[in-house]
């Protein structure tokens, strides 16, 4: 097995800052395409890694250089894990909107929007959280 | 603001969807309770409620071998959790100057029979398992540090070797 890619542990904290901003900005606005935006994020994250999501990357060009040397790292695979539960809850939100349902749009937005506010401030992984409840209730092997 | 037509909204701020507004308002709440619920209650170790003899015979099938140490720290991780691994490395490290601890490591993914019969439903999950093999706690979370060490200290050592 191959070591597990490192990241900044301030980086994943920066995205969900930057995160819950947009997903806020959504709700206030009522718009789905700001939501989709978003799931479009959370889909490059999940694919790609964190490194290449625009707001990896906005972290590694823009804002690491001003916060000093890496003190600590963590694997990436919790964080990106979560990416992709961002993407599920996101993407029911910008459907829910742009369908005509703009409660059910608004609620899958307001769960993704906990999960990013929890992380940005706690540094607590909700979507982690999710996996084992996750694995916990299919019966077998995905 | 209330003639507005709701299909087309070019100016955001100047038009606040109402039921956005809602669901930010619930969603800040719900955060705030999380992470107070985080800050107090996640990692702290409490009894448990369980079938001591069905618990026991879950923690063999595991293959802990409770009587073999003073207190065995059963931890249960997965592999997409952040604080399980400072928690595998905050337990090593109370082993190195501790030999009456004992750890397990359990892939919780791959015991998910044994996660259900215990209700592991965050990790890490922690069993706390004195000499007799009885659970003496349990905590979800990353264990609190002072607590971690204060339970650890109270069942090794001490002039309890061999006492069972």
């Amino acid at each position: 097995m191959t070591a597990p890619t490192q990241i900044d542990v301030r980086a994943p904290r920066f995205a969900a800052t930057v995160t819950a901003v947009v997903l806020a900005v959504a709700l206030l606005a009522g718009s789905g395409w700001i939501v989709a935006a978003q799931a479009a994020v959370f889909a490059v994250g999940a694919a790609a890694g964190l490194r290449r999501s625009p707001y990896g990357l906005l972290f590694r060009r823009v804002v690491a250089p001003r916060l000093g040397r890496v003190r600590e790292t963590e694997p990436e695979a919790p964080p990106r894990f979560a990416q992709v539960v961002g993407l599920l809850f996101a993407v029911v939100g910008a459907a829910g909107y742009l369908l005509g349902a703009p409660v059910v749009g608004a609620v899958a937005t307001g769960f993704a929007l906990v999960a990013a506010l929890l992380n940005a401030a706690t540094g607590f992984c909700l979507g982690c959280e999710l996996y084992l409840i996750a694995r916990r209730a299919l019966p077998a092997r995905i | 603001m209330t003639t507005g037509n709701r299909l087309r909204r070019p100016r955001v701020g100047a038009d606040v969807d109402r039921t956005g507004l809602v669901v930010l308002a619930a969603a800040l709440l719900v955060t705030v309770a999380a992470g107070w619920w985080l800050r107090t209650r996640s990692g702290a170790v409490r009894a448990t409620g369980e079938d001591a003899m069905a618990v026991t015979t879950v923690f063999e099938r595991l293959g802990v071998r409770a009587g073999e140490a003073d207190l065995t720290v059963v931890q249960f991780s997965t592999a997409f959790c952040g604080p399980c691994r400072a928690t595998k490395a905050r337990l090593t490290q109370l082993q190195a100057t501790r030999p009456g601890l004992a750890t397990v490591h359990v892939d919780a993914e791959s015991h998910l029979d044994e996660v259900r019969e215990l209700d592991v439903r965050r990790t890490p999950t922690l069993f706390y398992l004195d000499r007799t093999g009885a659970v003496v706690g349990r905590s979800s979370g990353a264990p609190r540090p002072a607590e971690l060490v204060a339970l650890v200290d109270a069942h090794v050592g001490a002039g309890t070797d061999g006492v069972s």
